[in-house]
């Protein structure tokens, strides 16, 4: 569904120089895998998995999304892509810190439209109680723990009902417990709706998770393995 | 809670960075209240001076030499300046060709701070019914009678004392019978009188008041003169400056031009300042926006990885300016009319300048004037911080 074809990305520091995040990389994903992408840090999996989503343009090369070009799309194809048929969850805090847990699992229906009124409530509260958090819908980011607003931005990943979820290191800032938490979290996603995940990681323990596992190292993919 | 509105993530992110909100609100405010307040105040000085000159309902006003910004300060100001000249002019001036009617008044003050008088210092005009074609067409249509000896007709600021059935002046009561409507100028404090009631009072102020009121004999203040429709009224000004010496002939377009300079010199210095506020606004309101689109990238970069559109971050950045634009302009124009109307006498006696609240459709223009500038300006300074952030590619923006 999502295919890297010989994509380089290159980014520029100032005027003269510049740094090769991701050499010539090919590498597609299959709809209902679970894909783990591990690499030491500026090995470029992070790239990757922006380029894979639309987050960045390649410097080279070609990606695709169901044999279509992906940077041959207007952005409002882009967009309507990213918010219909991806979720995101990232490493930093990204929950918007003026709205309630709610209402950020609420938004990516804003920019989606054609939603009845009370049905985006009402999915927004299966979602926030399937992660657990039921009781804190009304909590400002700032009143949750850092495990508690990263399962938040997995159910506001899901709102949508999107066929991909695109995860940047959603644990490195967790504790081991809460780090296992989330990727069962992700897991039950995975088996029980059908979702496909891509995940970046640095951690051992999500390393070792998913159908499949992708090292990459100096923007390349070094090694790839299944099961 | 249903769907999100964008609205709702406006209010949100304008209400959750109180600071921000508020410097760019104030500039708003400045860039609306300044303009707003300054015009307002000219136009409200403009209107005043239309007012008395309608007033005057004269072609010429024919003063004693040098006594011109006297008695315009007079008719202005409400500074009563008692100035005389020879009656026999009336008749010289009611003579020449081309002059259809010439009136007479007496330029009096009732006294400072003594107890023979209800108004400290008030300026009293007195006319003569045989002549008047200013005053008393306005008494016969609207009493449908004269001004008998005793009665006075007030601007629209004098009242009656407290529990008090007449006016005092110099120990003689007068009875009040009736307001001009306001014109922001002097005229608004001033009693008019005919001459019988006038000489009245000065009579019987020998023995009742703690000064006597002297109006002397076969003198006169000031001569109204209405012309033969067709004669320029400029070339009579130089035929009376010529024919009848000691006097001073003020054409009615052209009376109150130290005032009107004054008011057009106080417009221009204020422009200037006015100018580097806007200058200055617009560098911090600006400067809010940059840093604010910087912070908030991060931010605005999950909202385009989410599904949103260039265009709606754009919008929705600018919509946040546009609102607390429109919000402070509001505000400073609101505000700015409370002031001119709570502290109206203070500006007045302030800027020695006459007002009068403009005509509804010239308010009107100065509050969207108002209201545009502000709009414009700080949507302006929000536009290219907008439009930086939301061309920025997301993975970017949510980039340290």
């Amino acid at each position: 569904m999502f295919e890297l074809k010989q994509v380089t990305k290159v980014y520029p520091l100032d005027g003269v120089a510049s740094v090769t995040a991701v050499r010539e990389v090919s590498l597609s994903v299959e709809r209902g895998e679970f894909m783990v992408i591990t690499g030491r840090s500026g090995s470029g999996k992070t790239t990757v998995l922006n380029l894979m989503a639309g987050l960045t343009r390649p410097t080279a090369g070609r990606v695709e999304v169901d044999g279509a070009d992906l940077w041959s799309m207007t952005d409002r194809e882009q967009s309507a892509m990213r918010n219909w048929r991806i979720g995101f969850v990232f490493q930093f805090p990204s929950l918007l810190p003026s709205l309630t847990a709610l209402e950020n699992v609420l938004l990516p229906l804003m920019f989606k439209g054609g939603v009845e009124r009370g049905e985006g409530a009402e999915q927004a509260m299966k979602l926030l109680e399937m992660v657990g958090l039921a009781d804190k819908v009304a909590a400002l980011p700032r009143q949750l723990s850092a495990g508690q607003q990263q399962r938040v931005v997995i159910a506001r990943s899901l709102i949508n009902e999107p066929e991909v979820l695109v995860a940047d290191e959603p644990t490195s800032n967790l504790d081991e417990e809460t780090e296992r938490e989330i990727m069962a979290t992700f897991e039950k996603a995975h088996s029980q709706r059908g979702v496909t995940v891509v995940m970046v990681t640095h951690t051992q323990y999500v390393g070792t998770r998913g159908t499949r596992r992708v090292e990459m190292a100096e923007g390349r993919v070094v090694k790839e393995t299944r099961g | 809670m249903t769907g999100m509105k964008v609205s709702h993530l406006i209010y949100r992110n304008l209400t959750r960075n109180g600071f921000r909100s508020g410097v760019v609100f104030g500039c708003a405010l400045l860039l609306a209240a300044l303009p707003f307040g300054v015009t307002f105040i000219t136009e409200g000085g403009r209107a005043s001076l239309q007012a008395v000159l309608g007033r005057l309902g004269a072609d010429l006003l024919v003063v004693p030499e040098g006594a011109e910004v006297k008695v315009e300060t007079a008719l202005l100001m409400g500074k009563p300046a008692p100035v005389w000249m020879p009656a026999e002019n009336l008749n010289k001036l009611a003579n020449m060709p081309g002059v259809v009617q010439a009136s007479p008044q007496l330029h009096l003050a009732t006294l400072a701070g003594a107890s023979c008088c209800s108004a400290s210092e008030m300026f009293m005009v007195a006319f003569d019914p045989a002549t008047d074609f200013t005053l008393r067409p306005w008494l016969v249509k609207h009493w449908g009678g004269e001004l008998g000896v005793g009665e006075v007709v007030g601007g629209s600021q004098v009242f009656l004392p407290n529990e008090k059935a007449n006016i005092l002046v110099y120990g003689s009561p007068v009875r009040l019978k009736g307001n001009l409507a306001a014109s922001g100028t002097g005229l608004d404090q001033t009693l008019f009188m005919t001459f019988a009631t006038a000489h009245e009072l000065a009579r019987m102020s020998k023995t009742r008041a703690e000064r006597e009121l002297v109006v002397p004999t076969n003198q006169i203040s000031a001569i109204l003169v209405k012309l033969q429709p067709g004669v320029a009224p400029k070339s009579m000004v130089a035929r009376i400056q010529r024919e009848v010496p000691g006097v001073s002939a003020l054409q009615s377009p052209e009376m109150f031009r130290g005032t009107r300079r004054e008011l057009s010199g106080l417009l221009r210095i204020i422009f200037a300042v006015l100018a580097l506020v806007w200058v200055l606004s617009m560098a911090v309101t600006g400067l809010v926006f940059s840093l604010a689109a910087h912070e908030r990238r991060r931010e605005l970069g999950v909202l385009r990885a989410m599904g949103a559109r260039r265009s709606l971050v754009f919008r929705l950045l600018v919509a946040e300016a546009g609102v607390l634009a429109a919000t402070g302009a509001a505000s400073g124009i609101g505000l700015c009319l409370v002031i001119v109307f709570w502290f109206r006498e203070a500006i007045v006696y302030l800027l020695e300048t006459p007002f009068l609240s403009p005509p509804p459709a010239v308010l009107a223009g100065l509050v969207g004037g108002g209201l545009l500038v502000a709009l414009c300006s700080v949507v302006l300074a929000a536009l290219v911080p907008a439009w930086r952030i939301s061309r920025m590619e997301p993975a970017q923006a949510m980039r340290e």
